[in-house]
């Protein structure tokens, strides 16, 4: 049992108040990714559950418990920072149990453990290395042993991949999947990458400005973003928001259509000039520009052959459109 | 699972190799245009005294005229048998040791206490580090005066106390000891900002993730930090040897090497004997010494310690 809650939760660095008001709660064993942009307070929330900042206002309570005073080591969690935060003078082996060594946990144990975490990770080879002879995916894993080894009831993951490379953050990305269905414990997972949210979580929570936007799995934000925000956070390529045109429903005041939802139409639909088009093989990415609503994103099919500058016409699905109000709320209900 | 990223092996490029290099980039250039002033002002400097007094060293000469009275090795067989020069290497010795088991602990205990960005912290280090920027001389008189046994401090802690008046740096046992505590007092200030330097490089997250795994304050200190800074270490206890061999000013004022000439160190020995006594030849060969044993010492350390504590 180690859900975590928080509750009423603020936080402010002298008169910078990160974090107003925050209620949350993190189902156990879930895996739940805080995105958002940069500077949002995403890794100052992960660092109260931690208990490396104290709160301001509010309870964190983790399996039930409240943990709001106890000191980080007493939580049951367990933290990997995005710098990896290894000791560069020790050897990986001595890396990953740190913490059981200087916690007087026995040697057959510790070793025991290092054994466990090595083989889950791949890293039996390297045990006797320093972390700087080490590849930016293999510190990776030996900082996740070290989480490992402690049994958290829950993980803690503080922007993990973003000092890899492209090709080794997608395998990464799997691998840590993998680690969450192996040890089935809690995780909360930080990032500002909605393809790593998406694709890793089983529940998203969208934040901005120390505010939660919407909470939800990754398929309920991308069909039903509550907000204009949430609406251009999540999806890649970005909806277009449209602002000025209603599309049938008086009360809107933006439509978000995603690019995929746009057809080429021969005959109807909006005219438009092709910017620029970004051919990826898979799909095709149209910059256009509707004379009518301004810069579009469309995704057409790998093998359509467009050139810049061709006109051609634009129709979005009518079934796909996202209204949003004057406060940037999604509207439900009057749809045309 | 595991990538392989083993770099390909180092070649090392050939002499002829690098020099054409360097002709091409026009590096040698450079070094022919901006080498010879540095090299001339070294050699006038710092070769050719350094030649000159290597060569008095084996002359009985006051410092007038041309040395013109060889002795051969006379000055060193004189030096090394003066009991008051065995005293001065003893006397170096324990400033060494004392650097090196109380002043630089005591540096890093007082790093650890300030080295964060605080208000508070920066009055304390500016504090800690006035004895550091005060002239030698002017902190040997202080000390003299704290240490006066008429009129100073401890003059006031006698009549406190109701004990008869004691005179420290006129004691032959007790005088010396006083002088180191006015060395590390001087000196530690110099250590503490290198480890605060040093002590600021150490990442956060490390020792929040220490915090995590819960490592006690001591134990952060301990496998953390001072694993961390390391070569800072290293390179504060070269400064600590290397100043060591060199302490001369701060002597003087307190006691010019007495009582009894039970406080010298190499250097005022040097000066007593080599300078004021007119025996250039004499001070010539403890310099010579006293050069030798610092390079050797130079070399081994760097060898030793400073490459294995960089890598
Ligand atoms: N220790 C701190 N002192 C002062 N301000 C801080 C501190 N930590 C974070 N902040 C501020 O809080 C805001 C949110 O930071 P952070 O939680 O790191 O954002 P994110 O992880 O979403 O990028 C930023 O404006 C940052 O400058
Ligand atoms: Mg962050």
């Amino acid at each position: 049992m180690a859900e975590v809650r928080l509750e009423n939760v603020a936080k402010a660095f002298g008169s910078l108040t990160v974090i107003p008001d925050l209620s949350l709660h993190v189902p156990d064993k879930s895996f739940t990714v805080l995105v958002g942009p940069s500077g949002c307070g995403k890794s100052t929330l992960l660092r109260l559950i931690a208990g490396l900042e104290r709160p301001t206002r509010g309870t964190v309570r983790i399996g039930g418990e409240d943990v709001t005073t106890k000191e980080p080591s007493k939580r049951g969690i367990s933290m990997v920072f995005q710098s990896y935060a290894l000791y560069p003078h020790m050897s990986v082996a001595r890396n990953i149990d740190f913490g059981l060594r200087i916690t007087g946990v026995s040697k057959e144990e510790r070793e025991a453990r290092v054994a466990e975490a090595a083989r889950i990770l791949a890293l039996e080879d390297h045990l006797d290395r320093k972390p700087s002879e080490l590849s930016g995916g293999q510190r990776q894993r030996v900082a996740i042993g070290r989480s490992i080894v402690r049994n958290p009831k829950v993980f803690l993951f503080d922007e993990p991949l973003s000092n890899l490379d492209a090709a080794l953050r997608t395998q990464m990305r799997v691998e840590l999947a993998e680690l969450h269905h192996s040890i089935d414990s809690t995780m909360i997972y930080v990032t500002h990458d909605q393809v790593e949210a998406m694709t890793l979580a089983d529940q998203i929570v969208v934040m901005n400005k120390g505010r939660v936007e919407q909470i939800g799995s990754p398929m309920d934000l991308y069909d039903r973003p509550a907000s204009v925000f949430v609406a251009g956070f999540i999806g890649s390529p970005k909806m277009n928001l449209i602002s000025g045109k209603r599309f049938g429903n008086p009360e809107a005041e933006t439509v978000g259509v995603r690019p995929e939802d746009m057809e080429l139409t021969e005959g109807q639909g909006y005219e438009a000039t092709a910017r620029v088009v970004e051919t990826l093989g898979s799909d095709t990415i149209a910059h256009v520009r509707v004379d009518e609503l301004g810069d579009l994103t469309v995704r057409l099919p790998g093998h359509m052959r467009l050139r810049d500058g061709e006109r051609l016409r634009v129709t979005p699905n009518p079934d796909r459109l996202h209204y949003f109000d004057a406060d940037d709320r999604r509207m439900e209900t009057a749809r045309a | 699972m595991s990538e392989s990223t083993m770099p390909p092996p180092d070649r090392r490029p050939g002499p002829a190799e690098r020099l054409r290099e360097a002709v091409s980039n026009g590096r040698l250039t450079a070094a022919l245009i901006l080498l010879p002033p540095a090299l001339v002002l070294f050699t006038l400097f710092v070769i050719l005294p350094l030649g000159e007094s290597g060569w008095y060293a084996f002359y009985d000469w006051n410092g007038y005229g041309t040395p013109e009275d060889f002795v051969g090795l006379q000055n060193f067989e004189q030096m090394f048998g003066h009991s008051v020069f065995s005293v001065a290497v003893g006397n170096t010795v324990k400033i060494l040791v004392i650097s090196l088991v109380v002043q630089m602990p005591l540096a890093l205990l007082l790093a650890l206490l300030v080295y964060r960005q605080t208000p508070t912290n920066a009055v304390f280090r500016l504090i800690f580090f006035v004895p550091y920027i005060m002239a030698e001389v002017a902190a040997g008189l202080i000390w003299s005066f704290v240490f006066d046994g008429n009129y100073g401090v401890t003059a006031s802690i006698a009549t406190t106390l109701g004990i008869d008046k004691f005179f420290i740096l006129a004691d032959r046992d007790l005088a010396f000891y006083a002088i180191m505590v006015v060395i590390v007092w001087k000196y530690f200030g110099f250590h503490m900002m290198i480890y605060i330097a040093a002590l600021q490089g150490v990442p956060d997250d490390q020792i929040e993730a220490a915090r995590i795994e819960g490592a006690s304050r001591t134990q952060i200190v301990r496998h953390v930090q001072i694993p961390y800074i390391r070569p800072a270490i290293a390179v504060s206890a070269f400064f600590a040897i290397i100043g060591a061999l060199q302490v001369f000013d701060i002597i003087i004022p307190l006691t010019n090497g007495g009582p009894s000439n039970q406080t010298h160190t190499i250097v005022t020995y040097l000066y007593e004997f080599g300078l004021t006594r007119l025996r250039i030849g004499f001070g010539s060969a403890v310099g010579v010494v006293l050069f030798i044993v610092a390079v050797l010492v130079a070399v081994f350390y760097q060898r030793l310690f400073m490459r294995k504590a960089a890598s």
